[in-house]
């Protein structure tokens, strides 16, 4: 096995400190929300609807009731008023859905939340909640998924791109690729359950719940609840996994607040697995045509793509990358065109790289079939088309190191050695494939502020709301309050994931450090300011404060993203805080960038498909920590691994329901299933993108590694499969 | 921490279904999730069985505890004694997020009850080190070589790898990759978990 890589393009060796929060993770110290005991705690345990689509007749409660310590039955007809109505986050509420919990006796999809049983213990709730009898009116139809005929398609129309005359060029070019691909709905199960605590002191409540963004749970709940923000706090100091499912405020929330307030006493839910399922939004399914022309040089003369995702009647919801994906290469006639597909299931949301992944697999495995169509090498197809300005509007990207990290990988992996042609590398009973493909993403920031204080001791505390998923942040909020204030790393704490803190963006769109980081050099910077050594060097710092005569100083700073207006910062405060960048700026383009090589094996009697190697090269501006980049890169392109040959939720078509909603039957890659899988980090500086020059990994890693393996697999069997997951029988 | 704690929740209700109860409830998470039980009054369902009291070791202590007889091992650690280390992920033994050491094994905290415990000893993950005090040779190795990033599924990998080693099945990477397929980690930090138990494995008794 090769040893991990650590490249460290920006940090000198001994400067890359472990997790700050690791003896907590290693030890079981660290306390997730879930973890949180509170005296005198009730527990309640959701029942939720076996119907896709019809309405509630009525409830059997008498057997739930009779249970032995039940407490509380929520349903439609005995929660009351609230909560209130809120419009999803798409339409400018702050929640995942905007189908109200418990608010009617209507069923929109399979898995909605129908009753709350609150009792003194789990396991009597839990029983409860299985005696609960309800008669169901279902609707006579039923649109299950994407393909359903009764589902209903609908152009997304400012998503449409136009540039040049693509149908002209297309027609009159001599190489043309014209497929269709399709990628499933997929599910986030982060190991973490979607779990809640809440408990009022008078009319203060204090919730605890694993959150990718602790102020849009505050802020939205207290919406819900009609209260005074001020009044709700949200800690989360510690997020098992999210994944994009934690990103925003759900419905379990409100429930369990109310329970509370109702008892006056705390209430704790832990949705199971199978729930989760619904519980927060997941990764629509999606269906792509990829039509694209070349020259015979392989310079692309015409690209367009047009994408259809699943969403739920309730909420409108599209990724639409080929905004994307439009962008990554020299063309000058491009169509973009994005359609929503209503049905009847819960309203799909965010999963790691949630667009990038589907649309980028659709075109990166348009570009191999043109490749062969080409006979050309697909590493150079790329770099025939390489750009450092965008081709829709002409802006510039800020900085673009793509076939470096062509090179690189091409290197490591010893793609020189690749013979050409489909199924010719066979080895023994396996049939060889190597494939790659590009890996992309949009490089965001929103809005964020922290607060920093320093001692004549030397100590350092820094905080900020930000949040800890896994990707590191408590590592890179304290080693960058160390660098700028010249104090060894284990000088400094972290505080995060409270909404008592300086506000930070969602954890999401790979943006946490690109965000946080700014106003934490910022407030660091003020302290240089107070101390008369603004524009030194760190290692004045010190020596400033005990000339002071002061004991702390204390700065709070807030930073401004670029591309969003004055007003937007009023938003930080109202958990509104909204990402910018990437393909949404007036004046440039900002992505990271990488490059995806992949083995395929496929035993060429029962056709299993195995991956035991992959190797990627990412440039993304600056890497702060590289042990928990790379962490991040090779978890990445293990879901990459995972959303090409394991995952997929399989629908039941009579009710929209998910057959496989649990850890056994939804195929996660388990250590076997992993080989060797290696991030390497090319070096790259970018002093445009934000303050900190970075650009972010959290979701690169993912993007592309699909089309790679599809590719490989071609490349194996000389079969083009464009259906994810590709499984065995795909290849009978 | 626990003893104020013990005899926090308690059913005060007696019925004499406590076998037919922890049958049932010992059979559930072998069904799939709670398919079909809500809609069918036929359905069985686990019954109210309790109060129990059982005596648990745990990390060299004895916590005596009254509790529903259906109370898993998992949720007698995490709701009754206040050990949070072990993680609940699915409660179906399909993640291996409960993982703990029961007479030194690996077991699945969330497919035993607790009841059927006995006199075994059972070892968390904060039983293998002292608050502040020097970490077992398998966290430190998860530190050094940066086996986990969210942490959730870290106790259960870690107290598995242990088990693993002891197995002897820790020889070569393909047999700990084999050998720890049990516990999954949706950050998917495998390779650096391989080489933790690669590192640590020379340094766990009984090996």
């Amino acid at each position: 096995m090769n040893q991990p890589l650590f490249p460290a393009p920006d940090v000198k060796p001994g400067q890359t400190p472990p997790r700050y929060e690791g003896r907590a993770k290693v030890t079981g110290e660290a306390r997730y929300p879930s973890d949180v005991r509170l005296p005198r705690t009730a527990h309640a345990y959701l029942h939720t609807s076996r119907i896709g689509r019809g309405t509630i007749r009525s409830f059997d409660l008498a057997a739930a009731r009779a249970v032995p310590g039940v407490i509380d039955i929520l349903t439609h007809e005995t929660i009351g008023d609230d909560p209130r109505h809120m419009p999803a986050i798409y339409q400018g509420g702050y929640i995942s859905d905007s189908v109200r919990p418990l608010g009617s006796a209507d069923i929109v999809y399979w898995g909605q939340p129908v009753a709350m049983v609150v009792a003194e213990t789990f396991e009597a709730a839990r029983e409860a909640a299985r005696r609960i009898v309800v008669a169901y009116a279902p609707h006579p139809t039923l649109a299950a998924d994407i393909r359903s005929a009764d589902a209903v398609t609908q152009a997304v129309e400012p998503m449409t791109i136009d540039t040049g005359d693509f149908a002209a060029a297309y027609a009159a070019a001599p190489v043309r690729v014209d497929a269709g691909y399709t990628t499933p709905a997929q599910h986030q199960n982060p190991m973490e359950l979607f779990a809640t605590q809440c408990a009022w002191e008078g009319d203060r409540l204090t919730v605890h719940e694993p959150s990718q963004y602790v102020n849009n749970v505050r802020f939205g709940l207290a919406e819900q609840l009609g209260i005074d923000p001020g009044r709700i706090r949200v800690v989360s100091p510690y997020v098992g996994g999210a994944f994009g499912a934690k990103g925003f405020l759900t419905q379990r929330t409100a429930l369990v607040a109310i329970a509370a307030r109702r008892l006056g006493r705390p209430v704790k839910l832990v949705a199971t697995r199978e729930q989760g399922f619904t519980v927060s939004g997941y990764r629509a399914e999606t269906r792509h045509r990829v039509q694209l022309a070349a020259d015979r040089d392989g310079r692309l003369l015409a690209l367009r793509q047009e994408g259809w995702e699943l969403t739920s009647r309730a909420d409108a919801v599209a990724m639409g990358a080929a905004s994307m994906t439009a962008r990554l290469y020299a063309c000058p006639n491009i169509s973009v065109r994005i359609n929503t597909v209503a049905a009847d299931r819960s309203t799909p949301g965010f999963m790691r790289a949630p667009g990038e992944m589907p649309y980028g697999f659709a075109l990166e495995t348009a570009l191999d079939e043109l490749a062969v169509a080409l006979d050309m090498d697909p590493v150079e197809l790329r770099r025939v088309n390489d750009t450092q300005t965008e081709p829709v509007a002409g802006l510039p990207y800020t900085s673009r190191s793509l076939m470096r990290c062509f090179d690189d990988a091409a290197a490591r992996f010893g793609w020189k050695d690749r013979s050409r042609e489909a199924g010719s590398m066979r080895d023994g009973d396996w049939l060889v494939g190597w494939g790659c493909a590009t890996a992309f993403y949009p490089t965001y920031a929103g809005n964020s502020a922290a607060r920093v204080r320093l001692s004549a001791d030397g100590r350092v505390h820094v905080s900020s709301a930000g949040h800890e998923l896994g990707q590191g942040m408590y590592t890179m909020m304290a080693q960058v309050a160390a660098e700028e204030l010249g104090v060894p790393f284990d000088q400094v704490t972290a505080s995060l994931g409270d909404t008592d803190l300086p506000p930070a963006i969602v954890a999401g769109g790979s943006s946490s450090t690109a965000s946080v980081a700014p106003a934490i050099m910022a407030a660091c910077e003020a302290i240089r300011r107070r101390l008369g050594v603004e524009g030194g060097s760190p290692a004045e710092v010190m020596p400033a404060l005990q000339a002071s005569g002061m004991w702390v100083v204390e700065e709070f700073a807030e930073v401004r993203a670029h591309g969003l207006p004055a007003e937007s910062m009023a938003s930080l405060y109202r958990g509104r805080a909204t990402p910018a960048g990437g393909v949404h700026l007036a004046d440039r383009v900002q992505f990271a960038l990488g490059a995806q090589f992949v083995e395929v094996r496929i035993h060429a009697r029962t056709r299993e498909i195995r991956v035991p190697r992959a190797v990627g090269a990412f440039a993304a501006g600056r890497i702060i920590n590289p042990r928990t980049a790379h962490g991040q890169l090779i978890g990445g392109m293990i879901w990459g691994i995972s959303s090409a040959i394991h995952e997929r939720s399989e629908i039941d078509h009579r009710n929209g329901s998910y057959i496989n909603a649990n850890l056994a039957e939804y195929l996660l890659p388990v250590n076997a299933d992993i080989v060797d899988v290696e991030a390497m980090m090319v070096a790259e500086e970018d002093h445009q993108v934000n303050r900190a020059g970075v650009k972010g990994v959290g979701e690169i890693g993912v993007v592309g590694v699909a089309a790679a393996i599809s590719n490989a697999v071609f490349h194996a069997t000389g079969r083009r499969l464009r259906d994810l997951p590709i499984r065995l029988e795909d290849l009978m | 921490m626990a003893e104020e704690n013990d005899h926090e929740v308690r059913i005060h209700e007696s019925r004499r279904r406590f076998l037919i109860g922890s049958a049932l409830a010992g059979a559930a998470p072998l069904l799939p999730g709670d398919a079909g039980a809500q809609a069918d009054r036929s359905t069985p369902v686990p019954e109210a069985a309790g109060p129990a009291g059982i005596a648990l070791q745990v990390n060299g202590r004895t916590h005596r505890l009254e509790m529903d007889a259906r109370t898993t091992l998992l949720d007698a650690l995490r709701e009754h004694i206040g050990l949070t280390g072990a993680k609940k992920g699915c409660d179906h033994g399909q993640c291996g997020a409960c993982t703990v050491l029961v007479d030194g094994r690996r077991e699945l905290s969330c497919l035993t009850l607790a009841v059927s415990v006995g006199e075994r000893e059972v070892t968390t993950i904060e039983g293998l080190a002292e608050p502040g005090g020097d970490l077992h040779p398998m966290q430190q190795a998860f530190i050094d070589r940066d086996a986990f990033q969210c942490g959730y599924c870290t106790p259960g990998q870690i107290l598995s790898a242990i088990g693993c080693v002891r197995e002897g099945h820790a020889a070569t990477p393909e047999a700990i990759r084999e050998y720890m397929s049990g516990n999954i980690c949706r950050c998917a930090a495998y390779p650096n978990i391989v080489a933790a138990v690669m590192q640590a494995r020379d340094q766990v008794e009984g090996g």
